[in-house]
């Protein structure tokens, strides 16, 4: 049996274990804790990694690994991306300035970037329009980077599944 | 004299403080000792090693949360301590409760301290500190 590591990161509060929780086929293993950061609008946040596993047919398994989000854990990732196949970057849109994350994801990610099939989705754009889509895939291109960049709703499997597929399908074409 | 810190300026950090300091006098030898956040913020440090102590509150409160999540998923309850056992010394991981707050403690021992003597000043530390 084959099986794929892909590895979700991205700021805190755009879905990480949500959109493991909404993908994989057994009960997701999760590490949050109560959140004491004011900072943040949200009661529980992950502090070690988010685990879940789907299976994709054909006997091939996708094993889901997700981060947290705040730069404090920044060893969490290394550890987490270890032998990742590939990177699902998201990003809340609803925050003060998703240029901004964008731009540090892709900064504390960038060595590894070349190694991995990486896939940016944005979130919370029905909420705030701007920057749109596009205006992220610019700041990607201005960094000479090019990688799928869309909004998901991270709540929904099948967008989740589409970005699986993707990193996927990213994956096929380097191997 | 070790060298004492509060860096939150709650009430908690006050109370964690005083638990540093307690501790640091009854595991006396210890180089350092570190009281978190259950989410990985440091509330107060103490000790003459010289350590990283915002980093070391992020990394202790992660190992707490998969030490947790790993002693659910195996059926053997809640967990009461993590235990690093290195070369030159050990690091110790116990979560209690200080006045309703989640924190991790997290005591660098070298490898000259009992392991049980920490554990139970530990232990006892918690009792008092679940106490208000």
């Amino acid at each position: 049996m084959k099986d794929f590591k892909i590895v979700f990161t991205g700021t805190p509060g755009a879905g990480k274990t949500t959109a493991i929780a909404a993908l994989s086929d057994t009960p997701p293993v999760t590490t949050e804790v109560r959140n004491s950061d004011a900072r943040l609008d949200k009661a529980h946040t992950t502090v070690g990694l988010d685990f879940g596993q789907v299976d994709i047919g054909d006997g091939q398994c996708v094993r889901l690994f997700g981060t947290p989000g705040q730069a404090r854990f920044e060893f969490m990732w290394r550890i987490v991306a270890t032998d990742a196949a590939g990177l699902v970057l998201l990003i809340d849109n609803s925050r003060p300035d998703p240029l901004a994350d964008f731009a540090a994801y892709l900064d504390a990610w960038r060595d590894l970037l070349p190694n991995m099939s990486c896939v940016a989705g944005i979130g919370r754009t029905e909420g705030r329009a701007r920057p749109t889509v596009d205006d992220h895939a610019d700041l990607l291109a201005s960094r000479g980077l090019v990688f799928p960049v869309v909004a998901v709703d991270v709540r929904r499997r099948d967008d989740v599944l589409m970005l699986v597929d993707m990193v996927l399908a990213l994956a096929q074409t380097r191997a | 004299m070790p060298t004492l810190f509060a860096v939150s300026s709650a009430d908690i950090a006050d109370h964690a403080l005083r638990a540093v300091q307690k501790l640091l006098v009854e595991l006396d030898g210890a180089g350092a000792v570190v009281i978190a956040s259950a989410d990985g913020f440091e509330l107060a440090h103490g000790g003459r090693a010289t350590v990283a102590p915002a980093r070391l509150a992020a990394l202790v409160s992660s190992f707490a949360a998969l030490g947790e999540v790993a002693s659910r998923e195996s059926g053997i309850g809640t967990p009461r301590c993590l235990v690093i056992d290195a070369s030159d010394g050990r690091l110790v991981v116990r979560c209690m409760q200080l006045r309703g707050q989640s924190i991790v403690v997290v005591v660098l021992a070298d490898a000259g301290m009992l392991l049980g003597r920490v554990l139970h000043v530990l232990a006892a530390a918690e009792q008092l500190m679940g106490h208000p």
